[in-house]
């Protein structure tokens, strides 16, 4: 028993079994953010939502991936059937993989990276690779359209993205991801987001364009370009594409609670768990998640040119003033 | 309207398939960039039923847009023909079938003007009251429709509650959800039920306490929605005089036209009401007059529930219904704009030919001018500016 143990803890085999349930867990938060989705939504719209799958309807995602499952996948005629194929995949495995760097609680994180921070924006560039590839392989015009707005406004996004994360690492001086969660403190005044405000409404609407939700959805446009760099994809394929939208949902809203609201840290220091301060992780990325759908079905989304107006000429020279505020205070406030 | 070059470019678009176009434009500019032909519909979420938009694209900017109609197409004028004068009201249903009860109004109007009859003004104040109930039911969900085609999903689901509740009020007076068959010539098909009146009250009571936060407060103020609409379709009063518009598009404009006033028909001159206009002619002008035209709707309905009088709603027509020769005309404010009826009668007991102008069809001219220029997601809003439905433009 105790030698099959250290085995499965031996480096590699450790990395690739966590990473086995790491991809479980996301594959399912993909499923419960679908219905969660769909129940937001509904309540929102004064409707009830998915009710008859299961007790409350809840049994809907199960219902959905069987019958994506036991769909045809119809590939178009004229697609370039490896890249067309691939995209899914390139776009899933970031998602996935950026979760091994976030800290759930205390002692639950896969990969404590000492570059965690740098890991986490490199991985999710990868995703605008995997949105080009969809448009490039379907050979549709209007999957071209997708994917040329996608490329655009994803890379944009990157830069007041990356610059909004400046000012967490500045204050902690790591740029490990556990480094920055034990650096915000037990109580929520002493995290990030208060002394970092701009900062964290930066990455927050940059992360929304990230993982294209609404207002920033141009990459899908369902009114104009009906789905964008998806139009073409059908059963598992689209089902792939949608798990990897879900997951990096929900990545980019724990990214920004570790970041900016304390990761797994109590609000309260009497409200301290434990081993269980995974719970205010989830609560901390599920109110986020939420937020993320609040805006969603409440917003009417941009145009290209608006789009690329609000990240170059607001988001990028606020992150840069901020950043020369926290330095400036930095340098004044003795013990910072 | 096209010239001859297009007519062909547009009669090949028809005719060959998208692989061979995409691979022929030879549109080229100062860099050696091509230009991309798009086809967007007829079967695509955003195009208000079967519309076909042949687009030229110079990267987002759309260079020329060519509507392609027809796709709903059924022979209404030539049916009619062969039927008898009252059985032509429900094919008019079927026409704008978001305004059902002003295409039958602007029918029997059309057949009436050929007829000795006098209406009971019970039923023209039937008649009105029930037009501007489908005014509402076809204004609100447009501007649901707008913010569907701008990325918003949930106005429009606000907007159907509406509807939908207009519709069982026409249910319990017409027994029709949608075709209703209820305005006569002469008359109306049955007096209101006993309780309709204060139904009707009740709801545009709530109606008006709801309009402000569901329809006004979500939508108005938004940054994103003021950005996508200010400037969007942006057009001069001369510029849509010049195309035909009528209804909303035109009095966004500034122009201060509506039948209802300028052309009186039915009891519209006993009741008071604003002719709305706005001077921006864009899309955001648009959305403003449909919101005030909703309020004066309401107000409408309230004088004719108020000032009903008792009596007949049938007129006495005898027991053959032959109107006299030459030509009969209605035209009536529809949601979307002047539809007007034009019956040429040969004294038999059917139509000799009947002639709809339809507005969605009319105002449709508007794409082809203004739109070019523009990027390819206005489009959508633009489509909200006209509001054209289906079943209007293919007759």
């Amino acid at each position: 028993m105790q030698t099959v143990l250290n085995l499965l803890e031996a480096e590699p085999i450790r990395l690739f079994l966590s990473f086995g349930v790491i991809l479980f867990l996301v594959l399912n938060l993909a499923a419960i953010l679908t219905m969660a989705e769909r129940k937001a939504s509904a309540y929102i719209q004064l409707r009830y939502g998915p009710n008859r799958v299961g007790p409350r309807g809840l049994l809907q995602p199960a219902a959905d991936v069987f019958k994506l499952f036991t769909k045809e996948n119809v590939t178009p005629g004229r697609a370039d059937l490896w890249v067309f194929l691939g995209a899914p995949i390139a776009m899933f495995i970031p998602a996935a993989l950026v979760w091994m760097v976030v800290p759930f609680s205390p002692d639950a994180v896969v990969a404590d990276l000492n570059v965690g921070i740098l890991f986490f924006v490199a991985i999710t560039s990868i995703g605008a690779l995997g949105v080009v590839m969809a448009g490039y392989g379907s050979r549709s015009t209007f999957s071209l359209l997708g994917a040329l707005r996608g490329a655009a406004q994803i890379i944009s996004y990157e830069v007041p993205l990356i610059l909004s994360l400046l000012g967490v690492i500045m204050l902690t001086g790591s740029l490990s991801l556990v480094d920055v969660v034990n650096a915000q403190g037990d109580a929520f005044w002493t995290w990030y987001f208060l002394p970092q405000l701009p900062m964290f409404l930066t990455f927050y609407i940059a992360g929304l364009a990230e993982v294209k939700r609404v207002p920033f959805d141009l990459p899908e446009g369902e009114s104009e370009i009906v789905g964008g760099f998806m139009v073409e994809y059908s059963g598992m394929t689209w089902a792939l594409i949608q798990a990897a939208e879900f997951a990096s949902m929900g990545l980019m809203s724990a990214v920004s609670v570790t970041l900016f609201l304390g990761g797994w840290q109590p609000p309260l220091p009497f409200l301290d768990l434990g081993p269980f301060n995974w719970v205010w992780f989830g609560l901390k990325t599920s109110l986020i998640m939420f937020t993320f759908q609040w805006i969603r079905w409440s917003l009417p989304r941009l145009r290209m040119d608006q789009l690329m107006d609000l990240g170059w000429k607001v988001l990028v020279p606020i992150t840069l003033v901020w950043l020369f505020v926290t330095a400036g205070a930095m340098l004044i406030i003795p013990g910072n | 309207m096209l010239s001859e070059e297009r007519r062909v470019e547009q009669q090949s678009a028809l005719t060959q398939p998208a692989a061979g176009r995409l691979a022929a434009p030879d549109v080229r500019d100062e860099f050696g960039l091509e230009t991309i032909d798009m086809s967007m519909g007829p079967q695509h979420p955003a195009m208000h039923g079967l519309l076909r938009l042949i687009l030229e694209l110079d990267g987002e900017t759309v260079v020329r847009c060519d509507p392609v109609m027809g796709y709903l197409h059924r022979c209404q004028e030539k049916i009619a023909e062969n039927r008898m004068y009252p059985a032509v009201i429900p094919l008019t249903d079927r026409l704008d079938y978001f305004a059902n009860m002003h295409n039958e109004h602007g029918y029997v109007l059309a057949v009436e003007d050929q007829l000795d009859v006098e209406i009971p003004p019970r039923a023209e104040y039937i008649r009105v009251l029930m037009c501007e109930l489908m005014r509402l039911a076809s204004h609100i969900p447009s501007i649901g429709f707008l913010m569907l085609e701008l990325g918003a999903f949930t106005p429009i689901l606000y907007a159907f509650r509406e509807r939908e509740r207009i519709q069982t009020i026409f249910e319990a007076v017409t027994g029709a959800r949608m075709m209703f068959h209820y305005i006569r010539i002469g008359g109306v098909k049955a007096d209101l039920p006993p309780d309709i009146p204060q139904q009707i009250w009740d709801y545009i009571e709530g109606l008006e306490a709801r309009f402000q936060s569901d329809f006004v407060d979500l939508i108005q103020d938004n940054e994103i929605f003021i950005s996508r609409t200010r400037g969007v379709g942006k057009m001069t009063g001369e510029k849509a005089l010049e195309m035909g518009l009528t209804g909303p598009p035109l009095r966004c404009t500034g122009v201060d036209f509506d039948i209802r006033r300028d052309y009186p028909y039915s009891i519209y001159p006993e009741l008071e009401f604003d002719v709305i206009t706005d001077t921006a002619g864009d899309v955001e002008a648009s959305y403003r007059v449909r919101i005030a035209e909703c309020l004066q709707s309401i107000r409408l309905i309230k004088q004719c529930l108020e000032k009903m009088p008792e009596g007949a709603v049938m007129g006495d027509l005898g027991r053959r219904l032959r109107p006299k020769e030459g030509d009969g005309f209605g035209r009536v404010e529809s949601p979307r704009g002047e539809f007007a009826v034009h019956i040429v009668s040969d004294g038999s007991d059917t139509p000799y030919r009947v002639h709809y102008r339809d507005p969605s069809f009319c105002n449709m001219q508007l794409l082809q001018e203004v739109v070019p220029g523009h990027y390819l997601p206005d489009i959508m809003p633009i489509m909200g500016l006209i509001d054209p439905v289906s079943g209007g433009w293919d007759k």
